[in-house]
């Protein structure tokens, strides 16, 4: 009887709880109840920041030590390639001089815009996603700092994603993986397409590019700022690094590495740009 | 529950929250991280059985929801079922529950939860994530879970021993942590 009893009290528990969540879930769906939401999620970030900060200053190099304890096999196989990859780039530079100066007369003649004029505001990366299921960053700089909802974030080298929440403080970055990040791109002969996430290890998926689109593997890839696009257009985002063409289908899979090394990233660049209503 | 097991509860939510945003979430091993939170909703069912554990699981859920960028209240119902699921294994054990029972249940919350909280994602609109990542996030998570289990099973004994001990599920008592 008591067994009977405690079972019931067990279930009715159970069920009071999923009911709970699932309120929960809901009530935070909405419109309202979600910018509330939104609105604890960086309050708490902000609050925790200062603490999260200084905890991961000291413990820094505990958690490195891990991770690099863990990932032996990949460290010393990442330092063989990156010798090889600094002769490599020694050359480039060598090269790289002369393309730039090249390039400077160009924009200089066609003024390419890429990022120029657009106020920038400098932020550090404080941590990475808490979640294992997120693709994003948090970064030092808020709305205080001028940080809003949708603005591009890049990096020295292209575009990193976009603020998805800002707090007073902190703000979140969506990063160009997440499977939810769409970038409107330019590639090849003049080509446009949009760029999907698919994970933060796998490359991004252009959508619907026709089988006669031309392009090659290393094309660069930029954004096309076209009409009502999320991020000015000329920004590198990647280069083409699989073409297939599927036998039977009109589309070509295209897909692209990103240039910006994501895994990686200590500070980026939040341009002051917004797109347009 | 007690207002100074609250306490204690509380205490333990903002040291996970530290660590898990200051420490936790810097040492990325192939892409995933440990996840503290559901480390705690298994330890909450194993030592504070089904019905208090599911219970501080869905609190622990709450918190960590501020932290992430999924719908908020999905980690609290996926920790209610993992805790819950983790007290009523340990009801059903005829003694006290091995430190290889709880080991064994960290590993299996570990794997469940993470396919749990990613299946429910998917239910709710989240991406989904390709099944190598899944697999690596699920791998990591649990030998987490493994690592740790016996340090926050202690922690849990801890804030339960200022409980109502009439009030204690029977699970606490088959856990092995309730003395």
């Amino acid at each position: 009887m008591a067994v009977s009893r405690r079972n019931t009290s067990q279930r009715l528990t159970l069920v009071i709880l999923l009911l709970a969540s699932i309120t929960v879930i809901t009530v935070a769906y909405k419109g309202e109840a979600r910018r509330a939401t939104g609105s604890v999620r960086n309050g708490a970030a902000d609050v925790v920041s200062p603490l999260q900060r200084a905890v991961a200053s000291v413990l820094h190099p505990v958690g490195n030590f891990f991770a690099g304890m863990a990932d032996y096999g990949g460290a010393l196989g990442e330092n063989q390639r990156l010798q090889l990859e600094v002769g490599q780039l020694r050359r480039q530079l060598i090269e790289s001089e002369q393309a730039q100066v090249q390039l400077d007369q160009l924009r200089a003649e066609q003024h390419i815009p890429f990022a120029d004029g657009i106020p920038e505001v400098l932020a550090q990366v404080i941590s990475a996603p808490s979640s294992n299921f997120d693709v994003t960053i948090e970064i030092d700089r808020g709305t205080s700092d001028g940080v809003g909802v949708g603005m591009p974030v890049v990096s020295g080298v292209g575009l990193v994603g976009s603020i998805i929440s800002a707090g007073h403080s902190t703000a979140v970055v969506q990063l160009l993986t997440d499977p939810r990040s769409e970038v409107g791109v330019r590639f090849g002969s003049g080509n446009v397409a949009l760029a999907q996430g698919q994970g933060e290890t796998d490359p991004l998926q252009l959508q619907d590019v026709s089988e006669t689109a031309f392009t090659y593997r290393g094309a660069p890839v930029v954004t096309s700022g076209l009409d009502v696009a999320a991020y000015p257009s000329g920004i590198p985002v990647g280069t083409v690094s699989s073409v297939r063409h599927p036998g039977g289908s009109l589309t070509s899979d295209v897909l692209v590495a990103p240039l910006v090394t994501l895994s990686a990233l200590q500070y980026v660049a939040v341009l002051q740009w917004l797109p347009p209503a | 529950m007690t207002l100074r097991m609250w306490a204690r509860l509380g205490l333990i939510a903002f040291g996970a929250v530290i660590i898990q945003v200051g420490l936790l979430d810097q040492i990325v091993i192939a892409q995933a991280h440990a996840d503290l939170f559901l480390l705690l909703a298994i330890s909450a069912g194993l030592v504070a059985g089904p019905q208090q554990g599911a219970a501080i699981a869905f609190t622990f859920g709450l918190v960590a929801d501020l932290f992430v960028q999924t719908p908020f209240g999905l980690s609290s119902l996926c920790y209610v079922l993992v805790a819950f699921a983790a007290g009523l294994a340990t009801t059903a054990l005829p003694g006290r529950a091995t430190f290889g029972f709880q080991v064994a249940a960290a590993f299996l919350g570990g794997v469940g939860g993470t396919l749990l909280f990613d299946g429910l994602g998917v239910l709710l609109g989240q991406p989904t994530v390709p099944f190598h990542e899944l697999a690596v996030v699920a791998i990591i998570v649990s030998a987490a879970c493994m690592a740790f289990i016996y340090p926050a099973c202690r922690l849990f004994d801890w804030t339960v021993a200022v409980g109502p001990g009439t009030h204690r599920d029977a699970g606490a008592f088959a856990s092995g942590s309730a003395r």
